[in-house]
């Protein structure tokens, strides 16, 4: 598996899980520290090799706790480095993941979600939306989430993963599901489309020639925590400025637009082109960026259409966010499996078919 | 145009690897495809398959089909199970050496082959995936067994290679089987 997976132009035939190891060894990866846990330890499987082979620091942590505090150290010193993991094992990296956003550490974490909550299963989900986009730490922060829907999108995200990672220092999560993380497609390994970001202002590099540097995660004051929380909630408007990011089709005439982000994304594409074959206006939006969530342009489509149908694998999680964004101007109705592979077309045209009186 | 498959069988048939190499061929035929595995608690004597969805119309493949085009079952638990899947129209394919020849639904193609004998007289059992997936892609008539062989070459490691001629040599049995029979 290792050996094909180089960088080239010619498209190779690889699961999620691998095209997202592969990618982040070419975004300039430098430390993976992880703990394995399925569906998702294939990513652990490749770094084991690729890391050791390009000289490049691998620890196979002994717990999650441990992998996610070894990311946050590295990551003080300005390297490039991630863990991955998922539903239960995530949820006990909380709280690093909360210092990480207070500390401005630029920290990619894959989290390939399955079933939960508690231990749940193995199946695919996207329980875990809320997890990665409000948070299980404690305190007002915010991670960027990328959800990627194609196992190219695996490779595309994981790279831009890093970059958001770096340019804002900020915790960034690629929020992918256990089928992805399964499933194989071809994909082409393209050079890392980013320019590096100069961290030599802020990364612990010792001190030799220049006044030491502290990074904590502690304000004194409550002036002082007032003052740095404005700071980083400046920086989320910015990041919901410039980052927000998603794939819209056919929704100027719609009177339903679907909203699906991940695997079931998929499913809900080939449902709206089967109900514009009928005849019906039906459009789809995808975030491809959970935060920052496309809030904005959701309101705006809520002027004009009737309809949103959220098509989840869990029991309805993003569908507050598009309620928020819609804000009563519009209709939200949720379409979810809650564990397991995605609605299938049939089942989605049929509620289609449904909320449009056919 | 757009056509899926399910291939299953025991865990230790090889079906996820004939399913991979299935997909390999359509990648190298510069269609669009996408394979996923059943993923459960999955273990060597128990039921496993896996879909490949192919498309040339140049989008993302949806997933979770309600009904397959073409279904390879290699065992009586996997005939049974996915009968009822069969598009209208569609083939299933069954290993006759182990599966029931019973053709209880008359809306499909059905196709029975002894896979596991004809491997067995090839000398080797193991080829029972690679040789199913030779009749399953010359019934589909989507891929061509130079592709299939490009294919096999693509999805062996470097150190099953000494195997490629053999298993060359099955798929090139299932492939040129005599499909006579089928109406």
């Amino acid at each position: 598996m290792t050996e094909c997976l180089t960088k080239t132009s010619k498209k190779v035939l690889t699961k999620g899980n691998y095209a997202i190891a592969n990618a982040a060894v070419l975004a300039g990866c430098e430390c993976y520290f992880g703990y394995p846990i399925t569906p998702q330890s294939e990513i652990g499987e490749f770094m084991s090799g690729k890391m050791q082979e390009l000289k490049r620091a691998y620890v196979s942590a002994e717990s999650e706790l441990a992998a996610i505090n070894m990311v946050l150290g590295a990551c003080a010193t300005g390297a490039k480095a991630m863990t991955s993991s998922s539903s239960c094992a995530v949820a006990l990296m909380q709280e690093a993941l909360s210092y990480a956003a207070s500390d401005e550490l630029p920290i990619v974490l894959v989290s390939v979600m399955r079933g939960g909550p508690g231990l749940g299963n193995i199946y695919p989900s996207q329980g875990d939306y809320n997890q990665a986009t409000i948070g299980g730490g404690n305190g007002d922060y915010k991670m960027i989430v990328l959800a990627p829907a194609t196992v190219q999108e695996c490779v595309d995200l994981t790279y831009k993963a890093f970059y958001l990672a770096h340019k804002y220092k900020n915790p960034t999560v690629l929020l992918a599901d256990g089928l992805l993380g399964q499933m194989m497609e071809p994909v082409e390994f393209k050079e890392y489309p980013y320019p590096e970001v100069d961290n030599s202002d802020w990364a612990l590099t010792g001190a030799k020639n220049r006044p030491g540097r502290i990074i904590r995660s502690y304000a004194p004051s409550a002036d002082n925590q007032c003052e740095f929380l404005n700071k980083l909630h400046a920086k989320y408007k910015l990041i919901e400025e410039n980052e927000t990011e998603w794939e819209e089709i056919n929704t100027e005439d719609a009177d339903i637009i679907l909203v699906s982000f991940g695997s079931p994304a998929r499913n809900a594409k080939s449902a709206m082109k089967e109900c514009r074959k009928l005849g019906l206006k039906v459009g789809l939006l995808r975030p491809i960026t959970l935060f920052p969530f496309p809030s904005k342009r959701i309101a705006e489509l809520a002027e004009k259409t009737k309809k949103f149908i959220s098509v989840e694998i869990n029991m309805g999680q993003m569908i507050r966010d598009i309620k928020l964004a819609v804000n009563g101007k519009a209709q939200v109705e949720l379409l979810n499996r809650p564990v397991g592979n995605p609605p299938s077309v049939e089942e989605i045209v049929e509620k289609i078919k449904k909320e449009s009186g056919v | 145009m757009e056509k899926n498959f399910i291939i299953a069988g025991f865990g230790g048939q090889g079906v996820l690897l004939a399913g991979e190499v299935l997909a390999n061929a359509f990648m190298l035929d510069d269609k669009n495809v996408t394979w996923y595995p059943s993923y459960g608690a999955e273990m060597r004597g128990g039921t496993v398959n896996c879909e490949i969805v192919m498309n040339d119309s140049g989008d993302v493949s949806s997933v979770n089909k309600a009904e397959t085009d073409f279904i390879l079952a290699l065992n009586q638990a996997s005939f049974d199970r996915f009968l009822p899947k069969v598009k209208k129209g569609g083939w299933m394919i069954a290993n006759s050496t182990l599966v029931e020849e019973k053709k209880s639904r008359d809306d499909i193609n059905y196709f029975f082959v002894p896979v596991t004998k004809l491997a067995d007289e090839l000398g080797n059992s193991k080829m029972t995936n690679i040789l199913s997936l030779g009749v399953l892609a010359k019934i589909s008539k989507l891929t061509s067994l130079d592709t299939l062989e490009k294919a096999l070459d693509n999805v062996l490691p470097a150190h099953r290679k000494n195997l490629l001629p053999l298993n060359c040599k099955a798929l090139k049995i299932g492939y040129e089987y005599d499909l006579s029979a089928v109406k």
